[in-house]
C-alpha cells in the first residue's frame, strides 16, 4: 500500500508545465472547435 | 466530431513530427485563453446542458450562438499569427455569416437531411424548425437559405457508424485546427530532447 503511495506521488511530481500547459491548450482548443462548428451530428440515428 | 478528429489527429502528428525531427514538441501557447471560456459558456447553456436548453426558447439560443462565435472570432484574431490560426478564423467566419444570414441558426439542407437520417427520423423533422434543442442547425430547402454554399451541405460517408453533416467552415476550422497542432509549437533553441510531450 505504502509503496502503491510513493509510486503515486512519485508519478504526480513527473507532471511538469509542459504536461499542464498541454491540457490546458487542449481543453482550450476544444472549447474552441466546439464552440465555432455548427456541424449536425446524428450518431447512430442515421 | 469530424473537429475533435482533427484535435487528435493533429496532436498525434505534432508530436510524431517533432519527435521524428528530434526536438521537444511544444503545445501552441494562446493569448487571452479566457476569451475562449467566456465564448463557449453561453452555447453550453443553450446547447449542451440539457438542463439549461431546454429551457431556452429559439430566439435566446440563437443570440447565444451568435454572441458565443462573435466571442471566439475576436479569440482567433488576437491568435491570429498561430500556425493555422488564420484557416480557422476563416472557417468561423464562414459558418458565423451563414448563421447571422440565416436567422441565427446553421441552415441544414433538405438534401443533407435526407443523406443523413432515414425516413422515418426524416418525417418528423418541419421546414423551417430547428432540428432538436441540442441542435445548432435549422431544416432548409435549398432555394431557401442564403449562402448556401456555407451551409451544413457535405454528408460523412454512409460506410462510417457515426453520421454528421458538415459546411464548408467546418472544414476550414478542421484544417486550422490540424495545422496548428502540427506545426504550431515554438521550438527553442539548442533543444536536443526527443519529441515527448
Amino acid at each position: 500500500m505504502k509503496n502503491t503511495i510513493n509510486q503515486f506521488v512519485l508519478s504526480l511530481t513527473k507532471i511538469n508545465k509542459t504536461h499542464l500547459q498541454f491540457v490546458l491548450m487542449l481543453l482550450t482548443l476544444i472549447m474552441l472547435v466546439l464552440g465555432a462548428s455548427a456541424a449536425e451530428d446524428v450518431g447512430g440515428h442515421g | 466530431m469530424i473537429l475533435l478528429t482533427a484535435i487528435a489527429a493533429g496532436s498525434l502528428a505534432g508530436w510524431g513530427y517533432a519527435r521524428w525531427s528530434g526536438v521537444t514538441w511544444q503545445p501552441p501557447v494562446f493569448r487571452a485563453s479566457w476569451l475562449v471560456a467566456l465564448g463557449f459558456l453561453p452555447q453550453l447553456m443553450a446547447f449542451y446542458l440539457p438542463q439549461t436548453r431546454r429551457l431556452l426558447p429559439d430566439d435566446l439560443a440563437s443570440i447565444s450562438l451568435i454572441c458565443s462565435q462573435l466571442v471566439l472570432l475576436v479569440f482567433t484574431f488576437v491568435n491570429r499569427r498561430l500556425p493555422g490560426m488564420s484557416i480557422l478564423m476563416l472557417g468561423l467566419g464562414c459558418n458565423l455569416g451563414v448563421i447571422v444570414a440565416n436567422g441565427g441558426f446553421m441552415p441544414l439542407t433538405v438534401d443533407a437531411a435526407v443523406r443523413l437520417v432515414d425516413q422515418t427520423v426524416l418525417n418528423t423533422l418541419a421546414v423551417g424548425e430547428r432540428i432538436s434543442s441540442a441542435s445548432k442547425d435549422i431544416l432548409l430547402p435549398e432555394t431557401q437559405i442564403l449562402l448556401p454554399w456555407l451551409a451544413d451541405r457535405f454528408v460523412s460517408p454512409p460506410f462510417q457508424p457515426y453520421r454528421f453533416a458538415f459546411s464548408l467552415g467546418d472544414v476550414l476550422i478542421a484544417a486550422g485546427t490540424f495545422w496548428l497542432l502540427l506545426v504550431g509549437w515554438p521550438v527553442a533553441t539548442g533543444t536536443t530532447i526527443s519529441g515527448d510531450a
